[in-house]
């Protein structure tokens, strides 16, 4: 059977010229061979997922358990911790004390999601004559280039 | 004045497409028209995979309308030269051609299926097969259809070519289906790449109609009740080491699988990366549905009542549909296998999803599952096996091409 698969693979199959076994042999290499190519497949991942599987649940560990620590000693963390006091941002004359908050809670916002701590600085007029609305869709339009 | 008057009418009204159906064979042109209405129909009222069964349908409309030449069978024929060495005459149906024929030449030279595999690529979420692994075998066994199909066509003595062409169909993947047929038909076989896509893409929309009556007759209630656990989160850099790794794994392994395969792993980087994330939106979405339009109505136009109205045609239909219970069936029992190791952990429903038909054989699993406990999610973990499916398919149809001469 194998000389069989063995010949029939360097003189493929053609019209209506074959045997049964030549068939029989179709089947049966057909099926081992996607088998092996996905068992090897199996096997690279397996072993590439399971690497990663073990990295993740040991940063998970460290993390849990940093995360114990932290609490063990947070009462001398927390007098540590007490936030410098902060200047007030330097806003220009005519900007509403509600429009600053906006904006610092909109930069808090970006900031959580990177995982930094932003500070606003200053608050000043732009220059810019261009309508926001124009100048976020001009951005948007030459995004790619 | 009046006389030539006359004769030009009737010179028109004998070249007109309603003096062509009273031709000698006409009439079969009126049956086939009739049943690209059918699929039509089909498409639209009763939403059989409409994106491209509308296509292929509209396009068989018009190939048999008669005297429209939007395409000509006779210019795909192969022509000899020397001993073995036979070839298409691209100069001259580019010079000749019509519309279709000119768009048929991205299916016959293997362009189309590929291009809407970089799409599919894009679109699919290996996570779940990345976190069970094991969901490979399921794929790889749910190909059983496809040669245990060659078997039965060979019993039927088809030409090896045909047997290859109608076994794909088991694989249950479109793209596939068309690339190894049209690779591996000439105009001596009696069947045609239409045939063939027609057949596959009518049994992938009847899926939820075939699949569940053999797995409910494959499993017990027992087996079909059995809940499975969440799968893990799969990192990122996974999600990206998988497409290399595939690609070069079976590029290696299997040359001729190396078009699909590689475009489909092609795809699936670059909506991982998350660095290109336009030409992954292009390929998802405007690449595949123009490909999708150009595929659907040349394929369409292959299926000309010469071909169609034989008994080969009759022969595919009902192989088709063995191929394709075989498939679910391999698929089916496997599974049966891996819950008698896992002891119990893994329900057999997810492995007809071994087929690859994206997303519908999962959600088939998931369905006969819910109907036994309604609680119970297989989707995510039969989706693993169904896109180890498409792989596998993939495969499949790189081992049938180079077994088979074409």
């Amino acid at each position: 059977m194998f000389y069989n698969t063995a010949q029939l693979l360097s003189n493929k199959l053609s019209g209506h010229d074959y045997t049964g076994t030549d068939i029989a042999s179709v089947v049966i290499t057909g099926m081992s061979v996607v088998f092996l190519g996905l068992i090897l497949l199996v096997l690279f991942v397996s072993i590439y997922g399971g690497a990663f599987k073990r990295r993740n649940e040991k940063k998970k560990a460290k993390q849990e358990a940093e995360k114990q620590a932290a609490l063990a000693d947070k009462p001398t963390v927390l007098e540590k911790a007490k936030p410098a006091p902060q200047s007030a941002p330097a806003v220009e004359d005519g900007i509403d004390d509600e429009v600053v908050a906006v904006i610092a809670a909109a930069i808090a916002a970006m900031g959580a999601k990177s995982g930094k701590k932003l500070v606003l600085k200053s608050v000043k007029r732009s220059v810019s004559q261009r309508d926001p609305w124009a100048a976020a869709g001009l951005v948007d339009n030459t995004r790619p280039f | 004045m009046l006389d030539q008057f006359l004769s030009t009418i009737a010179d028109l009204a004998r070249d007109s497409g309603v003096a062509g159906f009273f031709a000698e064979g006409g009439w079969k042109n009126i049956v086939m028209i009739l049943i690209s209405f059918l699929f039509m129909y089909l498409a639209i009222a009763k939403g059989f995979e409409p994106l491209l069964l509308l296509p292929i349908s509209f396009g068989m409309l018009l190939t048999n309308l008669p005297g429209a030449d939007m395409y000509h069978s006779e210019f795909w024929v192969y022509q000899t030269v020397g001993d073995n060495d036979h070839y298409i005459d691209y100069g001259n149906i580019l010079q000749h051609g019509g519309l279709l024929d000119i768009l048929y030449m991205g299916v016959k030279l293997q362009i189309y299926p590929p291009l809407i595999f970089l799409g599919i690529g894009a679109m699919t979420d290996f996570g779940p097969l990345i976190a069970n692994p094991k969901s490979f075998l399921l794929g790889a066994a749910a190909q059983g259809g496809i040669f245990f199909t060659f078997l039965g066509a060979a019993l039927l003595g088809m030409s090896a070519a045909e047997c290859g062409s109608i076994a794909i169909i088991g694989g249950a993947d479109g793209p596939t289906s068309i690339y190894v047929s049209s690779k591996l038909l000439s105009n001596s076989d009696s069947i045609g790449v239409g045939t063939i896509a027609l057949a596959a893409y009518t049994y992938m929309a009847l899926v939820p109609i075939i699949q569940p009556p053999i797995m409910r007759a494959l499993t017990t209630k027992k087996e079909r009740s059995i809940v499975m656990g969440q799968l893990r989160p799969v990192s990122k850099v996974e999600k990206l080491i998988f497409p290399i790794l595939v690609t070069v794994v079976i590029a290696l392994m299997i040359p001729s699988a190396a078009p699909l395969v590689g475009m489909l792993m092609m795809g699936n980087l670059l909506k991982e990366s998350g660095v290109c994330d336009r030409i992954a939106k292009t390929a998802q979405n405007e690449l595949m549905n123009i490909i999708t339009i150009f595929l659907g109505t040349t394929v369409g136009a292959t299926t000309t009542a010469k071909t169609i109205m034989t008994l080969s045609f009759a022969k595919v239909i009902v192989l088709g549909v063995i191929a394709f219970s075989i498939g679910t069936a391999c698929g089916i029992l496997l599974g049966k296998l891996m819950c008698v190791l896992t002891h119990g952990k893994v329900n057999p429903l997810i492995g007809s999803a071994g087929v690859s038909a994206v997303p519908m054989a999962a959600r088939v699993s998931q369905k006969v599952g819910q109907e036994e406990v309604p609680t119970n999610y297989l989707l995510m973990h039969a989706m693993g096996p169904n896109v180890a499916g498409v792989i596998g398919s993939a495969v499949a149809a790189g081992v049938l091409l180079s077994i088979v001469a074409h």
